[in-house]
C-alpha cells in the first residue's frame, strides 16, 4: 500500500507537469480532448474487431461502446434510481408490456420518430424481423429463448407488435430489457441482405443509439464512436437531450496504463481496479469521482458475493452445519481483507444496493432482530446490526480511512448488519450433529474423519475473491476445521467447477438482480425444483448450490402468477424468499460485488455518485448510456 | 555435384521433420480434448450466462445441442480427428469457437504480423548484439571495462520482464514522454502503406521492443563469453597467439566461428518460439500479437484457435531446425554428410 502511494507521489508531479502543456492539443487528428470522452474497456483486446454482430454466438467485446451507445432495445431497468428518478425505463418501447389476462400474449408499443443511423425509420418490422431471424438461428444468441416462448409474432400496425407465446409468461418482457445486457434490436433492413446472419460481420455497424462508429483499431484494443448528427432521432437523445461528448472513446489497458492514464488525465472513466490502486489513486487525484464521496467509494453492483455450499455434498446438506459455518466467521476480517474494509455487507440473499435497501434491507430488520435458531434448546439471536459500524471503525484505525460517522451513510454504504461471530454457539451446533473434535483441537465427521475443506475461488482473474476466500479458510482454521482454498482460473470456474456441481464449497456469486426492480424471479426462476440438475449434471441457471424446497417452489410460482409492477405482492413474496434462505442458509451471503469505478472531472462533470444515483457508472453496463446526457464539458 | 549421400540424407531429414509436425499436432489435438477443465460448449454457454441476463434451462439444453453441431464437435474423438486432418490439408483450422464463426485463419492473420515484426527484429538484433558483446567481453574478460560490462549486463538479466517492461513505460512514456504509451499505431489511425504510417509504427515498437532486447541480450552473452573464454584455452587459440597472427583474424576466425555453432543452433530454435507471440509485453504496451490470442483461446477452451497457435510454432520450429541442420556443413568444415 505505502509503496504504491510512493509511486503515485513521485509520478504526480512529473504528470501534471506534462499534463498542463498537452491539455488544449488534439488527442488525435480532427478530435480535440475537450470534446472527447476516455472510457475503459474491461474486456481489453477484440479478437475479432472486424465483427460487431452482437447476434452471433462468438461476437466480441460488447463493451467497446457496442451495447452501450450503437444498440437500444425495448425497455431498460437502471440498478440505482434512474434518469429521472424510476428505475424503469421505457426505451424503444413508448410504455411497459401489455400482457393478456392468462400471460400468453405480450403487446408492445413502439416509440415513434426514432430513426437508425442511416436515416431508416425504426418500426415493428425491426422487432418483429429480430424474433423471427433469432429463432431461426438457435445458435445465435437469444435464439433458443425465442424459440422456446414465441408462438408467433406480428405487428397490428408499424408500431405495434404482438407475440402469442407457447406458453404463459408474465417475465416475456425481461428478454428485452437490459440489466446490464438484454436482446438488442436488429436492423431489418441491413439483415434481410445478409447471406448468412450468423456469419455476417455487421461491419460498419448501423446505430439506434446516439454514437455512430467513427473508427476503430484493426488490432483491436480501441472503438472511436461520434454522436449522431441526428441525435435527437434517439430514444436517448429525444427523452433525455443531447449527449455531452462529441466523441467517445472505449480502450482496452493494462490495470497500470489505467492509474497512469488517469493521472494525465487521458483516460476519464476507469471500469475497476484493485482496492489499493483505487484508493491510491482517489487520494492523489484531486479530479477522481467515486460513487460514494468517502470509505467505502466503491459502487455495489446488483451482485451477491457468496459462500456457496452444495446442499447435495455431506456434510453440507445440514442446515446446523451451514448455520455453524456461518456462526465461525468474523465477517469484519473477510471485509478488512477483500476490499480494505469497503464492503457493503449483506446478511441476506440479495444485494445491497439501489432500492434493495428500502424493499428488503429496511423493512427485514424487526424481523432479522427478532429471528433466533435452536441451540441445544436455547433460543439463539444471531443477527448483529452492529457490525457494519465495528467494520467502519476497524477501516478507520487499521488504515487510517476518513469513515462515515452519520448512522444511515454507514446503512447504506457499509450494509445494514450481518451474523455474530460467535464460535461457542458454532460449536455447541456441530456437536448437536455429532461432530467432535481431535486432541490437536480439529473438528472431526460424526464417523470419526477429519473434516476437510476446500474452498473453490477465483483467482488471477480477481484478487478480491482470493483474498476474501483466503481470510475464510484462515477463520474456519481458527475454529478447527481444515480448509484451504483452491485458485481457479475465472474463465473455469463456472463451467467446470460451479454449473456442474463439482465443488463443496466455494466463494463466488450465483444471486444477481435487478437492482432497480424487486422482482426476483429474474434469476430465481431457475431455481424452481422442475428445473433441479444433481451434481454431474450441468445445473439450470444459476442453482449452483443444488437447493431445493417445496416452499421455495410455491414462492416461484406465486411470483410469476403475479403482474412484473405489483411491487407490493412482489416484495412481500421476495421478503419470502429471503426469510426462508435465513432459516435455511443453503449459501452463506457475504457482501455485494463492489466496483471500484473511477471517473476524472478534469475535462468532464455530472458523473453519477451515490448523492446523484441517476445511473450505474460502472461504464461496461448497456446502462451506462444514460450518463452521456448528463455529461458536461468543464471548459478545460 | 550433389552425392546420392546428400540427397538420401536430405530425404530422410526432410522425412523426419513431418513425422515430427505429424505427432506433435496429433498431441496438441488430443490434449485439449483430454483436459477435463476444458469444454468450448461449457465455456460458450457460460460467457453466454455471464451477460447477466435471464436464460431459461431449457434454451440452455438447446443451445448445448446446437453448439455441439455447429463447433462440429459431434461424433466421438476418432471421428473428429480424421476430420481435422482433412481440414488441415485444405488449409482450413476451423471456426475459431470464441469468436465464432470466424475463421481460425482470420484471426492468426490479424495478430501475427505484429507478432513476427516485432519478435523477429528483436530476437536477431538481441542475438547479435549479445554475441558480439559476449565475445569481446569473453576476449578480454580480466580488463576492467569488460568487467564494467558485464556486471551491468549481469544486473540487468534478473530482472522480472514484468517489472523491466514498466519501469520503461513509466520512465519513457510517463515521466518523460518520449515515446507512446502504448498501441503498435496511433489510436485514431488505421494501418495504411506509407512512411508516416511507417514511421509510427517505429515509435511504437520502440519500447516493447527495447524491453525485449534489454532482457534478450543477457542469455546470448553471457553464452557467449562462457563459450569465448573456454575456447580462449585451446591449444589451437593459444599456438595461434604464439603465432603472432593478427588479433582480429584470431578473433573472428578462430574464436567466434567456433563459439557461434551452439549459438546458430540456438538462434533457430529462437526464432521458432516467436510464433508463440510473447503475452506479458502485449499487456503491458497493449501490443497487438500472438500471445493474448493463445491466452484467451486456453482461458475459453477455443480448441481450433489454441491448435492454429500451436501448429504454426510446431512448423516454424520444426522447419527451423531442418534448415540449420542443412545449411551446418557450410558453418563448419567439421561436418560433412
Amino acid at each position: 500500500m505505502k509503496k504504491v502511494s510512493c509511486f503515485l507521489a513521485i509520478l504526480t508531479v512529473g504528470l501534471l507537469i506534462g499534463t498542463a502543456a498537452l491539455a488544449q492539443e488534439e488527442y488525435m487528428p480532427g478530435v480535440s480532448r475537450n470534446e472527447l470522452i476516455i472510457i475503459e474497456n474491461p474486456d481489453g483486446r477484440a479478437t475479432d474487431p472486424d465483427n460487431f454482430n452482437i447476434w452471433a454466438p462468438g461476437s466480441p467485446s460488447w463493451s467497446r461502446g457496442l451495447q452501450q451507445i450503437s444498440m437500444d432495445t425495448l425497455w431498460y431497468i437502471d440498478p440505482d434510481e434512474g434518469i429521472e428518478g424510476d428505475p424503469w425505463l421505457n426505451s424503444l418501447a413508448e410504455e411497459p408490456p401489455i400482457y393478456n389476462e392468462d400471460y400468453t400474449e405480450m403487446t408492445v408499443k413502439l416509440r415513434q420518430g426514432i430513426y437508425w443511423s442511416d436515416g431508416v425509420e425504426f418500426t415493428a418490422d425491426d422487432v418483429i424481423f429480430t424474433v423471427e431471424t433469432l429463432r431461426a438461428h438457435p445458435e445465435m444468441n437469444w435464439g433458443p429463448q425465442f424459440e422456446i416462448y414465441v408462438d408467433e409474432v406480428y405487428k397490428t400496425d408499424d408500431y405495434t407488435v404482438v407475440f402469442k407465446l407457447k406458453e404463459p409468461n408474465s417475465r416475456m418482457h425481461s428478454t428485452f430489457t437490459v440489466r446490464w445486457s438484454g436482446c438488442y434490436i436488429m436492423p431489418k433492413h441491413v439483415f434481410e441482405n445478409a447471406e448468412d446472419p450468423v456469419s455476417f460481420k455487421f461491419n460498419p455497424p448501423i446505430s439506434l443509439g446516439p454514437y455512430v462508429s467513427e473508427s476503430y483499431d484493426p488490432a483491436g484494443y480501441w472503438n472511436l464512436w461520434k454522436r449522431r448528427d441526428d441525435w435527437e432521432r434517439t430514444t436517448l437523445g429525444k427523452l433525455y437531450g443531447e449527449p455531452g461528448p462529441k466523441y467517445v472513446l472505449y480502450v482496452g489497458l493494462s490495470q497500470e496504463r489505467r492509474i497512469l492514464d488517469q493521472m494525465k488525465h487521458e483516460l476519464d472513466i476507469i471500469h475497476d481496479l484493485s482496492p489499493e490502486a483505487a484508493i491510491s489513486l482517489i487520494e492523489k487525484n484531486p479530479y477522481a469521482i467515486t460513487w460514494f464521496e468517502q470509505f467505502p467509494w466503491a459502487h455495489p453492483d446488483p451482485t451477491l458475493i457468496a459462500i456457496l455450499l452444495n446442499n447435495e455434498k455431506y456434510p453440507y446438506n445440514i442446515p446446523e452445519v451451514r448455520w455453524a459455518l456461518t456462526l465461525s466467521l468474523d465477517v469484519t476480517e473477510i471485509a478488512l481483507a477483500s476490499y480494505n474494509g469497503a464492503a457493503t455487507l449483506s446478511s441476506i440473499a440479495v444485494p445491497p444496493t439501489g432500492n434493495h435497501l428500502t424493499w428488503y434491507f429496511e423493512p427485514l430488520q424487526s424481523w432479522l432482530k427478532d429471528f433466533s435458531i435452536n441451540v441445544g434448546g436455547e433460543e439463539f439471536h444471531p443477527y448483529d446490526d452492529t457490525i457494519p459500524f465495528q467494520l467502519a471503525e476497524r477501516a478507520k484505525n487499521q488504515f487510517g480511512y476518513d469513515v462515515p460517522t452519520d448512522e444511515d451513510k454507514i446503512k447504506q454504504s457499509l450494509g445494514y448488519g450481518w451474523w455474530k461471530y460467535a464460535p461457542d454457539v458454532a460449536a455447541k451446533l456441530l456437536e448437536s450433529q455429532g461432530f467432535t473434535k481431535d486432541s490437536s483441537g480439529r473438528w472431526l465427521l460424526p464417523n470419526g474423519e477429519l473434516w476437510q475443506i476446500r474452498i473453490i475461488c477465483e483467482a488471477e482473474g480477481r484478487p478480491i475473491m482470493t483474498r476474501g476466500a483466503t481470510k475464510i479458510a484462515e477463520q474456519w482454521k481458527k475454529f478447527g476445521i481444515d480448509a484451504e482454498i483452491q485458485g481457479v482460473s475465472t474463465a473455469i470456474l463456472w463451467p467446470n467447477y460451479l454449473t456442474p456441481g463439482n465443488y463443496d464449497v466455494a466463494y463466488a456469486w450465483n444471486i444477481e438482480t435487478w437492482g432497480g426492480h424487486p422482482d426476483l424471479s429474474f434469476f430465481l426462476r431457475t431455481w424452481h425444483s422442475n428445473f433441479y440438475r444433481k451434481s454431474g449434471d450441468a445445473s439450470a441457471g444459476s442453482n449452483y448450490i443444488r437447493y431445493q424446497s417445496e416452499e421455495l417452489d410455491k414462492i416461484i410460482e406465486n411470483l410469476l402468477k403475479i403482474d412484473f409492477f405489483d411491487y407490493e405482492k412482489t416484495i412481500a413474496l421476495g421478503q419470502d424468499f429471503l426469510k426462508l434462505m435465513v432459516e435455511d442458509m443453503p449459501e452463506i451471503p457475504v457482501m455485494s460485488y463492489n466496483v471500484f469505478t473511477i471517473c476524472d472531472e478534469y475535462y468532464w462533470t455530472g458523473y453519477p455518485t451515490s448523492d446523484n444515483p441517476y445511473t450505474n457508472p460502472v461504464p461496461n453496463w448497456a446502462n451506462s448510456k444514460y450518463m452521456f446526457p448528463k455529461l458536461k464539458p468543464t471548459g478545460k | 555435384m550433389v552425392s546420392g549421400k546428400v540427397v538420401g540424407y536430405v530425404i530422410g531429414r526432410i522425412f523426419q521433420c513431418l513425422v515430427v509436425i505429424f505427432i506433435s499436432t496429433t498431441v496438441v489435438f488430443i490434449i485439449p480434448r483430454m483436459a477435463t477443465d476444458m469444454s468450448p460448449i461449457e465455456s460458450a454457454i457460460s460467457r453466454a450466462m455471464a451477460q447477466g441476463q435471464y436464460t431459461d434451462p431449457r434454451a440452455v439444453e438447446q443451445l448445448r445441442n446446437t453448439l455441439e453441431v455447429a463447433y462440429g464437435l459431434e461424433g466421438t474423438v476418432f471421428d473428429q480427428y480424421i476430420k481435422f486432418w482433412g481440414n488441415i490439408l485444405r488449409g482450413d483450422l476451423g471456426p475459431s469457437f470464441s469468436s465464432f464463426p470466424t475463421p481460425v485463419m482470420d484471426l492468426i492473420r490479424n495478430s501475427l504480423p505484429w507478432t513476427v515484426g516485432l519478435l523477429l527484429v528483436t530476437t536477431v538484433l538481441s542475438w547479435v548484439i549479445g554475441n558480439i558483446l559476449g565475445g569481446i567481453v569473453g576476449c578480454n574478460r580480466n580488463k576492467r571495462w569488460a568487467k564494467g560490462l558485464e556486471v551491468t549486463i549481469n544486473a540487468l538479466r534478473p530482472i522480472p520482464y514484468y517489472i523491466m517492461a514498466l519501469l520503461l513505460l513509466i520512465v519513457f512514456s510517463y515521466i518523460l514522454p518520449l515515446f507512446p504509451s502504448g498501441g503498435a499505431y496511433p489510436i485514431g489511425t488505421v494501418p495504411r502503406r506509407d512512411w508516416s504510417f511507417f514511421a509510427d509504427v517505429l515509435k511504437h515498437a520502440f519500447l516493447p521492443g527495447l524491453s525485449l532486447l534489454l532482457v534478450g541480450i543477457g542469455g546470448w552473452f553471457q553464452g557467449m563469453r562462457t563459450l569465448v573464454s573456454h575456447i580462449m584455452g585451446e591449444d589451437y587459440v593459444v599456438y595461434a597467439k604464439l603465432a603472432n597472427l593478427n588479433k582480429k583474424d584470431v578473433f573472428s576466425n578462430y574464436i567466434m566461428r567456433n563459439a557461434m555453432l551452439p549459438q546458430i543452433t540456438g538462434l533457430a530454435l529462437q526464432l521458432g518460439m516467436i510464433f508463440s507471440g510473447t503475452l506479458i509485453t502485449e499487456i503491458v504496451f497493449n501490443y497487438p500479437g500472438l500471445g493474448l490470442l493463445s491466452y484467451n483461446a486456453i482461458l475459453r477452451s477455443d480448441y481450433n484457435l489454441i491448435m492454429g497457435v500451436t501448429i504454426l510454432s510446431i512448423v516454424a520450429v520444426s522447419f527451423g531446425t531442418l534448415i540449420i541442420d542443412l545449411i551446418y556443413p557450410l558453418l563448419d568444415p567439421r561436418i560433412a554428410y
